[in-house]
């Protein structure tokens, strides 16, 4: 144990794939998930309960099984995989995409589900007011609705943001475990407990582990405070 | 010409709306006891719900048709909504609020400049605070100052006196009396307060149950029976207009003469305070449990107010009868059946309305 802050070159690169991988999937997730809940959020339609669980099923199933059932879609054999492969020479599986790929099915529901509720908070009739006075449906939910829904989406992008940093199951099914490519800290720390003798190596992922997800969560509720202190 | 006229079919649940309306320019009210369909219609017309069937017009613009399936959403109908809880955009200052409309059109259209509704409402002070630091009355102003900022056609204002208690109220009617005055843009104002409504119109629709019970002047109305019943619901009044003749500073009265100046009454200066001018209109209203009849005039009383006039119609209703006496407009005057007896009132009678200056409430 002669230093116990000397990161080795694998373990650099774990953290620095975790923040890209997590910022990537968070930032895509966004757009989509504020849509969906939106909609989720206002709309009435036909087949809705099966939307919703198809959404929500990351959330119940193990995330082995999602990482396995995108394997089977995006892998070279895949449906969707040879299609990419054969149409754009793309690769999915086990490179970072998929690590990226794997923590945006995690998460989504999770994004989904702290932005509708707090759309679902926003008084509807303040959206009928804003047409009365002009503005159309996206014109409404620019100024209204988002607006008012603020601190929810941030709850929204960080919980995405926290979940991938932690997204483990999925991630080593379909992405694989590729030190610098696709070995995020939960996979890194996997790998080092794995080999007898590497325990303070373990250890101070670990420790980076709780730094990141405790730091995303405080910046998180300092946001959505500055949001609160605005009003 | 019809400022609005709209024939609206539409059913919910175990409540069905089934009318035609066409109102006027100027403001007309809109009275119904809860339940009526007051607030659908006024959410048909400003495109918050679909009729199932029927058609919508605005002076000669086609707003809806439901057999041409013509259809204009809200935005697009330039319909002013004031809701009745007001309805401000919480995250916005009291300006950004009421310039909410005017980003969706182009200046040219604007009914009225910014500076002026702030001056119409007197809003100037308010212009940056937030909607959770204004009091019922001034959330109710800028409601319909953004109303106004949305370059409207037509105003729709769903029960405006109902958020506000009775001092407040008497404040904001005198704004829309304003309005009405200045932009000369036609309002419907639905209530079911009645006294409050009439401070305002006595043009009404009468709305019961979905479909229209009768609509004119509230006392042409008054004299049908089966009106009378609804509207005796939340209090009758006896509003006129009056125009201030002359102050009698000696005495500490004015005296206010009707419209075709046959008849003056008085009033006590303190009712009035000082804001009338002579020459000013106002409404009087007047209850009628606070009018007596006489048969002759009484010179030996202190009620200073005596009008001569003939019985144009009884009306009974359980133990109390209600007259309405002509005295050069109309008067509704509630009375015992035992005095109906004894005096041998009936239709086409004379006799005297006796009313006390004290009794008389002013609306400007």
């Amino acid at each position: 144990m002669e230093n116990f802050f000397s990161f080795t070159d694998a373990e650099f690169s774990a953290i620095g794939l975790s923040f890209r991988v997590a910022l990537w999937c968070a930032v895509l997730i966004l757009p989509l998930a504020v849509f969906l809940a939106w909609y989720l959020a206002r709309k009435s339609f036909r087949g809705k309960p099966i939307i919703e669980g198809l959404i929500n099923l990351p959330l119940v199933l193990p995330p082995v099984a999602t990482g396995f059932i995108l394997l089977l879609l995006f892998g070279a054999k895949g449906i969707i995989g040879s299609l990419l492969f054969d149409w754009f020479g793309i690769h999915i599986a086990f490179t970072f995409y998929a690590a990226v790929l794997a923590s945006m099915v995690v998460s989504f529901p999770l994004a989904v589900r702290a932005i509708r509720l707090s759309i679902e908070m926003v008084d509807s009739n303040l959206e009928s007011a804003a047409k009365t006075l002009g503005a159309n449906t996206f014109q409404s939910f620019m100024r209204i609705t988002l607006p008012l829904s603020l601190p929810g989406i941030i709850s929204g992008f960080v919980l995405t943001f926290a979940r991938s940093l932690g997204e483990f199951g999925a991630t080593i099914i379909f992405a694989g475990n590729i030190s610098g490519e696709t070995q995020t800290i939960p996979l890194a720390l996997f790998s080092q407990i794995q080999i007898p003798g590497q325990e303070t190596a373990a250890f101070r992922l670990l420790l980076v582990a709780i730094l990141f997800s405790f730091g995303a969560m405080v910046f998180s509720e300092f946001l959505v405070k500055k949001v609160h202190e605005r009003r | 010409m019809h400022a609005l006229s709209a024939r609206l079919k539409r059913a919910k649940g175990n409540f069905s709306l089934d009318l035609a309306v066409d109102f006027k320019q100027g403001i007309t009210g809109i009275y119904g006891p809860s339940g009526s369909g007051k607030t659908t219609l006024l959410h048909l017309l400003a495109g918050l719900e679909h009729p199932d069937e029927g058609s919508i017009h605005i002076a000669d613009r086609i707003i809806v048709d439901t057999e041409n399936k013509i259809w204009t959403p809200s935005r697009k109908r330039q319909i002013g909504y004031v809701f009745q809880e007001g309805r401000l955009f919480p995250h916005m200052t009291v300006r950004k609020n009421l310039l909410f409309g005017t980003i969706f059109h182009s200046k040219e259209k604007a009914l009225i400049a910014f500076d002026e509704v702030l001056h119409l409402l007197e809003l100037e002070s308010l212009v940056d605070k937030r909607p959770s630091q204004l009091s019922g009355g001034e959330k109710q102003r800028v409601a319909i100052g953004r109303a106004l900022l949305s370059a409207p056609k037509l105003l729709l204002m769903d029960e405006p006196f109902s958020s506000l208690d009775m001092a407040l109220r008497r404040q904001i009617i005198p704004y829309l009396i304003k309005i009405n005055r200045k932009l000369n843009i036609p309002m419907l104002v639905v209530s079911h307060d009645l006294p409050d409504l009439l401070s305002l119109t006595r043009e009404l629709f009468l709305l019961k149950d979905g479909y229209v019970l009768g609509h004119g002047h509230y006392f042409d109305l008054i004299e049908k029976e089966n009106m009378l019943d609804v509207m005796r619901g939340s209090g009758l009044r006896n509003v006129i207009p009056f125009t201030v003749e002359t102050h009698d500073t000696e005495n500490g009265l004015t005296i206010l003469v009707n419209k075709d100046a046959s008849q003056e009454i008085r009033v006590e200066r303190e009712l009035i305070k000082n804001c009338c001018l002579v020459g000013e209109d106002m409404n009087v209203s007047l209850r009628p449990e606070d009018i007596a009849l006489t048969l002759k005039e009484i010179a030996d009383v202190s009620i200073r107010n005596q009008l001569p006039g003939t019985i144009v119609k009884l009306i009974r209703k359980e133990n109390r009868i209600y007259c309405i006496v002509d005295v050069g407009f109309k008067l509704i005057v509630s009375i015992t059946q035992a005095s109906q007896h004894k005096m041998e009132l009936c239709e086409g009678k004379q006799v005297w309305c006796l009313f006390k200056s004290m009794a008389l409430q002013i609306n400007f």
